[in-house]
């Protein structure tokens, strides 16, 4: 047995070393700011605990590794998929698919594929050019004709900024760059051009987080303001809110939710001011063997959605 | 007496349209250029998009079997 580094008796006099103040003191220095997230991600933490993939129907997904950098993965999907429509009525479609795919995960390549069996094929590509600068592809192709969409991306990192610039089909241009202001604010600027539609758009994102909490606020000129607000209660717990307001439509959608992260589990639920109640439920049955469980309910629309689902392997 | 149909208005009209054909030739040869190129770009674009379309998953695999440590065949194709 080790003895204790002060000594019994010391250990009760010395007072215990502050960890707050080690942060306080610590300068803030303008020119060393940190990488801040990609645009695209700063509401990561509002989305990951307020939009989990809710489904309706029995879903399985098995990934199978055959290298620490190749995989493949099955996946069965028999329920309903709802169809945007533009009456109040929700369309349901009953699908069952079966889709394959393979994906190969380097630190400098990335390559994931799903076929499904229509002939759909999902693809990204993520690939590092050089240190500072990435590519990332997106491909939804189909055998339909004029149905198949694409997005090339490159990205450019700087030492406290990120700047992207994007291409996609109908003629799409976008481009967006986000700079680190303090260590906790950053702020960033986006623009977007639709050819075929002559129509062209410009946002604004800022994003402040600290240890415990991070708020965002989205305006784009689309007439969308967003607002979100994640605040981490314990290593376990955290809790989230979301604001949006669309100016054209004049819709206000607000939503508060939760995240338990649990040894065994993942418990994310959330309540919409639709009066839409939803919760997903991730149980770890077994090392690689997860257990889901969705709901959705919305009793004004009289829409319920019910899932349940397996997933095995990574 | 009635306007007979006279032959006089012709030539004016030949000599008035030599004038537009020249130039209507240039353009057609740049039109034509360009309609070439547009055809080609389409082309290539569609022929692309179905290469990807049949071949980015065996292009994967084909990768993915390629890298350290090399998967077996056998790992590939059964289920488990």
């Amino acid at each position: 047995m080790a003895p204790p580094p002060y000594g019994a008796g010391l250990a009760g006099i010395l007072p215990p070393k502050p960890d707050g103040e080690e942060k306080k003191e610590e300068k803030v220095d303008y020119l060393n700011l940190p990488c801040p997230l990609p645009f695209e991600e700063i509401q990561r933490e509002a989305l990951m605990s307020l939009k989990p993939e809710l489904f309706e129907g029995l879903r399985f997904d098995f990934t199978k590794g055959l290298n620490q950098k190749f995989s493949l993965s099955h996946s069965v999907f028999m329920g309903s998929l709802e169809v945007p429509s533009q009456s109040t009525e929700t369309i349901k479609v009953p699908t069952a698919h079966y889709e394959f795919g393979a994906n190969f995960l380097d630190p400098k390549l990335m390559l994931v594929g799903r076929v499904m069996t229509d002939g759909r094929l999902n693809a990204r590509v993520k690939c590092d050019l050089t240190d500072n600068l990435t590519l990332k592809i997106n491909a939804q192709l189909t055998h339909e004709p004029h149905y198949s969409q694409g997005m090339f991306n490159f990205d450019y990192k700087g030492t406290d900024y990120r700047a992207q610039f994007q291409i996609g089909n109908n003629a799409f241009y976008g481009a967006n760059y986000i700079q680190s202001v303090t260590p906790n604010l950053s702020m960033g600027t986006e623009i977007f051009w639709l050819g075929h539609q002559r129509k062209s758009g410009i946002g604004f994102a800022s994003r402040y987080n600290t240890d415990k909490m991070v708020g965002t606020l989205q305006v784009a000129s689309t007439g969308i303001i967003a607002l979100s607000y994640v605040q981490k209660v314990s290593e376990k717990v955290s809790l989230a809110s979301d604001f949006m307001y669309n100016q054209m439509s004049r819709e206000v959608t607000s939503s508060f939710g939760y995240d338990y992260m649990l040894r065994q589990c993942r418990l994310r639920g959330k309540i919409d001011s639709n009066g839409v109640v939803a919760a997903f439920l991730e149980e770890r049955l077994n090392m690689g063997v997860n257990f889901l469980l969705s709901a959705e309910i919305d009793h004004s629309k009289k829409n319920y959605k019910f899932g349940f689902g397996m997933t095995v392997g990574e | 007496m009635a306007s007979r149909p006279s032959l006089k208005p012709k030539p004016k009209g030949k000599g008035g349209r030599k004038g537009p054909q020249a130039a209507g030739e240039e353009q057609s040869t740049a039109a034509a250029a360009a309609r070439f190129v547009k055809e080609w770009t389409t082309w290539t674009m569609k022929t692309t998009k179905v290469a990807v379309h049949y071949g980015f998953i065996p292009l994967i695999i084909v990768i993915g079997m390629n890298s350290d440590p090399k998967p077996t065949l056998a790992q590939l194709l059964t289920p488990v």
